[in-house]
């Protein structure tokens, strides 16, 4: 009986310790995306001061599942439920960087997810429409997005891959949804010298991103690798790399 | 009574753990339905360690347990635990993918692993329990064993198309149970007092009344069907697609091949390799999932061919080859996921299409859906068997978006030999295209690129890379192969530069012409072709390969694991070229098998060394010997079986229709060997390992040409040959355990730990058959089933002195 109470007594103890270690203070959320935003996204490359402060603000632990709070800041991406992600911070700050946004842009997001994506670009952008085709997220991100008060976006429960033609053109585009080819009908919506952006592989390990602008009738596709992968060289996080 | 519940138990559990395959394969990953075999073999192994344990610590155990009561409540306790492990598995929120950074799932991985063993834990007590109690029966156990467990290995293929998993699994659970308990009500109704005959059959006949109600589809209360109904992973493509908007699955069958759905949706819009020139529309489309994933994309029929709507194709990458079709060509499509090349086939105009696509039922949709002939069988044994020559062969088959996924997938489109059986089928200006995924670091597309040089080198060809050319777009590539250099490529420039496809390999192409539309840091993947062709031109490639991050080299026939990428040598750089992320690594299949093999050595060294300190210490006979015998006898008998499995799955085209084809031959040929052990003394052993041994080297010499020779028959004959190829082998390999288990162990402990070793050996034996096979072939697993006989022959030790010692005592 005395086994029995003590094994019980250490496995409790190894599923509560780790949960107790990130108290659900504001300061202690705050000190954590300010790490995150200084380790994982700036020391690898971005540098946009408005990406970074808007990542240093919006509070990403209230776009996961409550059990996923304490890991909210940590360098990877995370399962929200219902088989969707929520992007590793790095790649948010990178895709975020190369639509290089202006104040007063309109951008058009595909596949709203966990809203966090959504959430970063409001901080910068004047207006965000946000898309997203399954029901359930749209509802559980949109709540968030209400409740954080993020009143310049826009969630829509649709088919992403029309865009929203009635509010086109867009200044940028962001598709996070997965997709196999380039709509057609975002392509069209883009405002001449606008960019388009995408992550290409599965949500937990994407290898590069792909960068369209749009020129005239003619489009420049551009990858932007690194992201994951480093060709036989070395590796974002090396000490070379941490000096920059 | 424990014979007939042997049977029972042997049939059920080979079921249980079958069906189990396919419910980790539909509600996780394919990978991962390994896990299962190793969760079987090694809570039989842990029945043995337990009885071996009791047994030397209370005498006479071994009549007590056997006696009826005792039968009866370890059949209840497979039934219930089997219950419950399904119910638990089809329940418990245990997420893969939240593995690495959730404590709580290591618990619920670890509650499922413990859960699973116990019905097979339970069904191992019994058969260990016989071996114990009746040494001198070993044969008709053994006999008994293998005949239940071969037709639970063909119980699923009649029975899952009518029940599916989850209902099959309640039918074969319930089975040994309620079979007994009837059985046990006549004899008491004979024998016994008519009350408690009453009683025990009223009971028997309500659980079966409510089993078959269950699996019937009778009782359709909505806690029977969570109960049996196996949801896809939330990750897989279907689950993704069923959360659109008014989508629903309009069609759906269950087989041993898998589970295939058919989705309709306006929300699908798949275009692989799409030019982002197309300015209109995609067709409507409908999509057939195979346990939730490879989905196979059709699109309408009225609006494919030289409609608006079914342009569409021809601006796709895969096009690329149809601008050299003659007029009226003949297009063999082989069909395997994907889905463009039929579009593409119509829009060309081609003279003639012929489709090859070897799961029968999605065959029979795309005929339906594009009214079109279908050939269903295997695209190896169909090219095998014909003498057609075909202007175009489209490979339809985009690869694996989730790298990792699906290294252990046995795949013969992709090898040496394939590709030469293509070029073989190909009119002299014919064209082999293949489209497949753009990954990077590059990997797939070197291999491909490779496997088609060596290919065309087997043909003959003098300067193979002459005859190849390579395309792509920002996600695609397509590789066009022919028998005929590729000396004009006008055609394809123009399509090239229209549509703002780049280039990547093209024999005398520029640097320019690889980054142009699409643009790289650096032309990495033209690069590593480049670097490629020139080493294969200053014959370096052994060393090319050899220097590569990935393993890239081509793939044959004895190691068809086009997915497999891993080199362990060059862990660490992967793991730092992918980004430093133990995600993209702990996606592979081939780590978590690794932690499965680890985890099995642990487990092993534990249930073995456990007894050794409480067995008796006053034994006649050393006990190593003992061990080693009956561990290298187990690890022989998986090694064999496992071979098999592999190597004919080129002859049975399927890997679960070749896993549940050799484990029925090999049960069924193995308990003859066993029955007839009955009339062999111990003398007889030492020849029956030298005569395994010779139709083990027979094999290693024979098989392979005979695999491909039988591949041109039908695909009835070919069944029957593969199965009478595994009867002499079979055969003998039923004699080693029932000869060592009658004559060899002193006591009923040792022979229950006889039991437990043979269990150990034969699950670290099948998860190292699998390392085997990815890196060094399928032949290599052979030779270990010898050298596992052999040192079983050795560690007999002087048998003559061993039979001498027994006739003297």
């Amino acid at each position: 009986m005395k086994r029995a109470l003590l094994a019980f007594v250490i496995l409790a103890t190894f599923l509560v310790l780790p949960a107790a270690s990130l108290e659900d203070t504001p300061s202690k959320y705050r000190r954590a995306r300010q790490r995150m935003v200084d380790h994982q996204v700036r020391l690898r490359g971005v540098s946009d001061g408005k990406v970074l402060a808007a990542m240093a603000a919006v509070p990403r632990h209230r776009f996961v599942p409550q059990a996923l709070k304490r890991k909210a800041y940590e360098d990877h991406p995370l399962p929200i439920g219902s088989g969707q992600t929520i992007s590793q911070p790095y790649i948010v700050g990178l895709m975020t960087e190369a639509l290089k946004l202006k104040a007063n842009d309109h951008i058009l997001e595909i596949g709203t997810g966990s809203g966090y994506q959504a959430a970063v670009l409001a901080k910068i952008v004047k207006m965000v429409t946000t898309i997203e085709i399954k029901e359930k997220l749209h509802k559980r991100a949109a709540n968030i997005l209400g409740e954080l008060g993020y009143n310049n976006v826009e969630p829509i429960h649709g088919d992403g891959y029309f865009g929203q033609a009635n509010a086109a053109p867009f200044d940028g585009i962001m598709v996070t949804a997965a997709v196999d080819h380039i709509p057609p009908p975002l392509l069209k919506q883009l405002k001449d010298g606008a960019r388009l952006i995408l992550p290409l592989g599965n949500p937990f390990s994407y290898q590069n991103l792909v960068l369209i602008t749009k020129k005239g009738d003619d489009f420049i596709t551009k990858q932007i690798t690194g992201v994951l992968f480093v060709p036989l060289t070395g590796h974002a996080l090396d000490k070379n790399n941490r000096k920059r | 009574m424990i014979l007939v519940t042997i049977f029972l138990l042997s049939l059920s559990s080979l079921t249980f753990e079958i069906l189990l395959t396919r419910v980790f394969s539909i509600a996780q990953w394919n990978h991962l339905s390994f896990m299962v075999i190793s969760i079987a073999l090694f809570a039989f192994g842990a029945s043995g360690t337990l009885l071996s344990l009791l047994g030397e610590k209370r005498a006479g155990w071994e009549e007590r347990l056997t006696r009826s009561r005792p039968l009866k409540v370890f059949i209840f306790l497979y039934t219930a635990t089997g219950l419950l492990s399904f119910a638990v598995l089809n329940h418990i929120p245990l997420d893969y993918f939240r593995l690495p950074i959730e404590p709580v799932q290591s618990v619920y991985l670890l509650i499922v692993y413990l859960l699973l063993s116990l019905p097979f834990f339970f069904s191992g007590l019994i058969v260990s329990l016989a071996y114990a109690r009746l040494p001198e029966r070993t044969g008709h156990i053994y006999w008994v064993s293998m005949t239940g467990s071969a037709c639970g290995a063909l119980l699923p293929f009649l029975l899952l198309p009518l029940l599916g998993e989850g209902r099959l699994i309640l039918l074969v659970v319930i089975l040994p149970l309620g079979l007994i308990l009837l059985r046990d009500a006549d004899q008491e109704n004979t024998g016994g007092s008519r009350k408690s005959s009453h009683r025990v059959r009223t009971i028997a006949s309500l659980l079966m009344a409510i089993g078959i109600g269950v699996i019937l589809g009778a009782v359709n209360h909505p806690w029977v069907n969570a109960l049996v109904n196996v949801t896809p992973s939330p990750y897989k493509p279907l689950s993704h697609v069923l959360q659109y908007p008014d989508t629903e699955i309009v069609e759906t069958a269950t087989s041993l091949r898998g589970r295939i759905d058919r989705v309709k949706s306006d929300h699908l819009h798949v275009a692989s390799g799409l030019s982002l020139k197309y300015p209109g529309p995609l067709p409507e489309q409908t999509a057939i999932f195979n346990d939730g994933g490879n989905p196979l994309i059709l699109y309408r029929r009225d609006a494919v061919g030289s409609s608006e709507e079914g342009r569409f194709a021809r601006f796709t990458l895969s096009f690329a080859a149809y601008h050299l079709l003659p007029p009226r060509g003949h297009v063999l499509v082989i069909q395997q996921g994907g889905g463009l090349a039929i579009p593409c086939a119509l829009s060309s105009e081609a003279g003639k299409i012929s489709i090859v696509a070897s799961h029968p039922h999605i065959a029979r949709m795309i005929e339906r859906h594009y009214r079109l002939p279908v050939i269903s069988t295997t695209p190896r044994a169909f090219l095998a068997g014909t003498r057609d020559r075909f202007d175009i062969i489209h490979v339809d088959n985009s690869g694996n978006s989730l790298p990792g996924t699906a290294v252990l997938n046995q795949d013969y489109l992709f090898t040496r030999q394939a590709v030469s059986e293509y070029l073989n089928h190909l009119n002299p200006q014919g064209i082999l295209t293949i489209t497949r995924k753009l990954h990077l670091p590059p990997s797939d597309i070197i291999r491909l690129w490779a496997t088609a040089y060596e290919g065309l080198e087997s043909i003959g060809i003098d300067h193979p890379e002459r005859h190849i050319l390579v395309l792509r777009n920002w996600d695609m590539f397509t590789l066009l192969v022919s028998p005929t250099s590729f000396s004009d490529t006008g055609v394809l420039k123009t399509f090239a530069r229209d549509l703002n496809f780049d280039w990547v390999y093209a024999p005398g192409m520029s640097k320019e012409m690889a980054n142009r539309f699409n643009v790289f840091d650096t032309p990495f993947h033209y690069l590593a072709l480049h670097d490629l062709e020139e080493a294969y031109r200053m014959g370096r490639a052994d060393q090319y390969f050899k220097q590569y991050l990935l393993d890239v080299s081509p793939q044959s026939d004895h190691r068809p694991f086009p997915n497999r990428f891993l080199k362990w040598s060059r862990l660490k750089a992967i793991y730092k070229s992918t980004g430093s992320r133990f995600y993209s690594l702990a996606m592979s299949g081939e780590m978590v098998v690794s932690v499965v093999f680890i985890e099995a050595l642990v487990l092993s060294i534990l249930l073995l060394l456990l007894p050794v300190f409480s067995l008796s210490k006053h034994r006649s006979r050393p006990l190593l010997p003992l061990t080693l015998y009956f561990f290298s006898i187990g690890a022989g008998f998986m090694f064999l079986e496992l071979f098999f499995i592999k190597a004919l799955m080129l002859l049975f085209g399927d890997p679960i229709i070749s896993l549940t084809m050799v484990l029925a031959g090999i049960m069924v040929s193995s308990g003859i060997g066993g029955f007839c052990s009955q009339w062999i003394g111990l003398k007889g052993l030492r020849y029956a390992l030298f005569g395994l041994a010779m139709v083990l080297i027979l094999l290693f010499i024979s098989l392979d040409a005979l695999v491909h020779h039988l591949l041109r028959f039908p695909d009835s004959l070919r069944y029957l040959f593969a199965l009478l190829l595994l009867f002499p082998p079979g055969v003998l390999i039923g004699l080693p355990f029932t000869l060592g288990m009658r004559y060899l162990p002193e006591s009923p402990a040792e022979r229950a730990y006889a039991w437990a070793v043979n269990g150990c050996a034969s699950v670290l034996a099948a998860i190292a058959s699998m390392y085997i096979a990815l890196s060094l072939g399928f032949p290599m697993i052979l030779v270990c089933a010898f050298i596992a006989y052999v040192l079983a022959f050795l560690s007999m030790n002087n048998v003559d002195n061993l039979v001498k010692s027994i006739t003297d005592g």
